[in-house]
């Protein structure tokens, strides 16, 4: 099959942007400040492919350098933009995303273009599944966000096999090692204990598996497939950012297992645990929160909240899992770096 | 071996007409003398092969002979002989499918999809330009097909069925599996053997491998009493002097047993070389943390290699039980300070280690049931039960 390349310079074919304008289905972002009818700057829109699709012209894809201008604006302008809440920002960026992955698979790119364009997706889908893990369903699915990161994180970790199965692999500039690894370590702690990702952790490159952070991530993944919990638990506010953002959208079942684990350990009709080394141990930020717990899978607390009555038999086993919530830690480390930097992988620490 | 291509080819023929699966498989073998035959090292070798040959056999045999071409060649095609490989493969399922009722040519079948792997794994080792593993997988995809055509011959009786060749291939496709990582392809090949109605009278050798990589697979899902059973299966039954296939079971035997307590005899161990699990053994009956961690990181790449370095990890909570109970017998009583076990975390040599940390290994023991008891949380300390705290693992 014939290779095919873009020849749009643009964010959007102007094909598309007249019929756009014409029938009216612009985005509130692609309105000049936001005024009704008045174009801004359009952005290709995701369309699926069809049986009874044309293959797209040239002129109606994007070069290389127009993709990653597309990704670039819409992960700093965009995604900046305060005007609507996060939820509706992130669902005009995942749209348009999803078109740029879409026009990288029919122009075939190599494994370096891939891992470009790629990487930055797949921090976009890691924040934002922390960033609005708290969203109700209609407003955000958290299932569709974790199968794309999931399809994109494995996308960019093909890329790098293939790359490391040349022998022009050792031309990396740190910069890109450092990309790596951090790509690395999200697939990690994103698949926190899972067999392929402990085995695929275990068989990298030297130099990714020598890296501190790495390394950290490493730990962690280990501890949790042993049981260890507390190591677990100690290590994700040793995470940077959006490692640790992934890491707090795992938390709640981490809590309840060792929740769990306590109720059997501490079953005792007179004896107590304190709040406070609960809190502690479970990266709890404030007493309510552990009331929450409590109240959730049928832990007693005592008449003055100040300790916790387990009983291995009171559990509530069938309670479905916490929803997942923004949690301090995580919090005073997004709000230290400046969003699109990150995202965009120019910056890592 | 054979002389002239004209020789060979009437051999091949001659098989063909006997039913003699066997002989047309070794005619078709990439290990049989006949491969060092200069004359039948063939670019364009179909004019000649139609002469002798009816369709699609003769495609397997061009396809054949044009493999010993490439493989010839200085530096040998690789990438073209196993392209030229998997085209005789796919005539091979045609000629499959039409025999009806016939199961003669399997052994074709087993020798042709054996060196497509072969091939297959020699493009991954020679070549570049690929991701990783990707040869193997497209390998896999035609012997799926293989697969398939076998698994649906649902009719023939229970001697001419080619249902008969469905564990020799999912064998091979363990094999490539197992080395792409790809673990969760092996979930259906395990259905359709199991539902198989004559599971039980594959050959012997076949049941060994099969039943080799469906323990290490229950293994991987953490199903360890099936892993036992697996394995041990495939231990009893190979026989003594395949040494080197005893010695790759023990070492997914050895550890999965472990895990379920029992500790491997040394003699054992010494007699296949694989002294490594004395020492680990030694470490957990010691309670020693510090040690055990010491070799699991001295032998770090061997673990990985072979497989079992997250299994051995998993011994780790066996370690601290074992160090534990020392912690009781030395203090004869019920009521166990916890300071008493972060000293004894600290004594093997554990430096990191917090009395938060502790109470959460000994609360995650407690909830596993290797130790049997209550934390008192405001007097910090363990109260274990008056019989039988610390009960076996194995039981």
């Amino acid at each position: 099959m014939a290779q095919v390349r873009g020849s749009c310079e643009s964010f959007c074919p102007d094909g598309e942007a007249k019929m756009r304008v014409r029938e009216k289905l612009l985005n509130y972002f692609e309105l000049k400040n936001g005024q009704k009818n008045t174009p801004g700057v359009l952005v290709k829109e995701f369309t699926r492919s069809a049986a009874d699709a044309k293959m797209p012209l040239p002129k109606e894809m994007r070069t290389e350098a127009a993709l990653t201008k597309t990704v670039e604006y819409l992960l700093k302008d965009i995604i900046l933009d305060t005007r609507k809440p996060y939820n509706l920002a992130y669902d005009f960026i995942f749209d348009r995303l999803r078109a740029v992955r879409r026009e990288m698979v029919i122009q075939m790119y190599d494994a370096r273009q891939k891992i470009r364009l790629l990487g930055p997706i797949v921090m976009f889908l890691a924040y934002s599944r922390y960033r609005l893990c708290e969203e109700s369903i209609e407003k955000f699915d958290p299932k569709i966000c974790n199968q794309h990161l999931q399809e994109c994180v494995t996308g960019v970790l093909c890329s790098y096999d293939e790359l490391d199965g040349q022998e022009s692999s050792k031309e990396s500039t740190i910069r890109e090692l450092e990309r790596r690894c951090f790509i690395e370590c999200l697939y990690q702690v994103f698949n926190l204990g899972s067999p392929e990702s402990l085995m695929r952790a275990l068989t990298l490159p030297d130099y990714v598996r020598q890296d501190p952070m790495f390394k950290l991530c490493f730990g962690i993944c280990l501890a949790f497939q042993q049981g260890n919990l507390y190591r677990v638990l100690m290590g994700f506010p040793q995470l940077p950012h959006i490692l640790c953002a992934v890491a707090a959208t795992k938390l709640q079942g981490i809590r309840r297992s060792l929740l769990k684990v306590f109720t059997h350990a501490y079953n005792n009709k007179q004896l107590t645990v304190p709040v406070p080394y609960l809190l502690r141990l479970l990266l709890i930020d404030s007493p309510a929160g552990l009331q929450d717990q409590c109240r959730h899978y049928n832990i007693a607390l005592t008449v003055d909240r100040k300790a916790v009555h387990f009983n291995k038999t009171d559990f509530n086993d069938d309670a479905e899992l916490l929803k997942p919530q923004q949690e301090r830690f995580v919090e005073s480390k997004l709000k230290r770096i400046y969003l699109p930097e990150v995202l965009l992988l120019k910056k890592l620490n | 071996m054979f002389g002239t291509v004209n020789n060979y080819l009437s051999g091949v023929l001659h098989a063909a007409q006997d039913y003699d699966g066997e002989a047309l498989g070794t005619h078709l073998s990439l290990r049989d003398v006949h491969v060092q035959n200069h004359n039948l090292y063939i670019a364009q070798p179909e004019k000649l092969v139609d002469r002798f040959l009816k369709p699609p056999l003769d495609e397997v045999v061009s396809a054949h002979l044009k493999v010993l071409y490439h493989l010839a060649q200085e530096p040998p095609g690789y990438m073209e002989a196993y392209t030229q490989q998997a085209a005789a493969c796919g005539a091979v399922v045609r000629l499959l499918q039409q025999l009806k009722d016939e199961n003669w040519c399997l052994p074709l079948m087993y020798r042709v999809c054996l060196d497509l792997r072969y091939l297959a794994q020699a493009c991954e080792k020679h070549c570049r330009g690929f991701t990783p593993g990707h040869v193997l997988e497209k390998a896999a995809d035609c012997m799926m097909a293989c697969f398939r055509v076998c698994a649906a011959d649902g009719r023939a009786s229970e001697e001419d069925t080619k249902r008969l060749g469905m564990m020799n291939l999912v064998n091979q496709l363990f094999k490539i599996y197992f080395r792409i990582n790809k673990l969760h392809l092996c979930k259906p090949l395990i259905r359709a053997i199991d539902n198989c109605v004559f599971k039980d009278s594959f050959p012997l050798p076949e049941q060994i491998t099969y039943k080799y990589f469906v323990g290490r697979r229950a293994m991987f899902d953490s199903n360890y009493q099936a892993a036992v059973q697996d394995l041990s299966y495939a231990f009893s039954n190979c026989p003594d002097r395949f040494a080197s296939n005893k010695r790759l079971i023990l070492i997914y035997l050895v550890p999965v047993k472990m895990l379920l307590g029992y500790l491997p005899r040394k003699s054992l161990l010494q007699r296949y070389d694989l002294l490594l699990f004395h020492d680990l053994a030694l470490a957990l009956k010691a309670g020693n943390v510090n040690r055990f961690d010491e070799i699991v990181r001295d032998q770090e790449l061997v673990l990985i290699r072979s497989g079992i370095y997250l299994l051995v990890e998993k011994l780790k909570f066996i370690v601290y039980r074992n160090l534990f109970k020392k912690v009781f017998a030395i203090r004869q009583t019920h009521q166990l300070d916890m300071g008493d076990f972060l000293s004894a975390l600290q004594f093997v040599g554990l430096a990191d280690v917090s009395l938060d940390e502790t109470h959460c290994i000994v609360a995650n023991l407690i909830y596993e049931g290797k130790i049997k008891g209550y934390i008192s949380h405001a007097h910090n300390k363990l109260v274990v039960s008056k019989q039988n705290p610390f009960p076996s693992i194995s039981t």
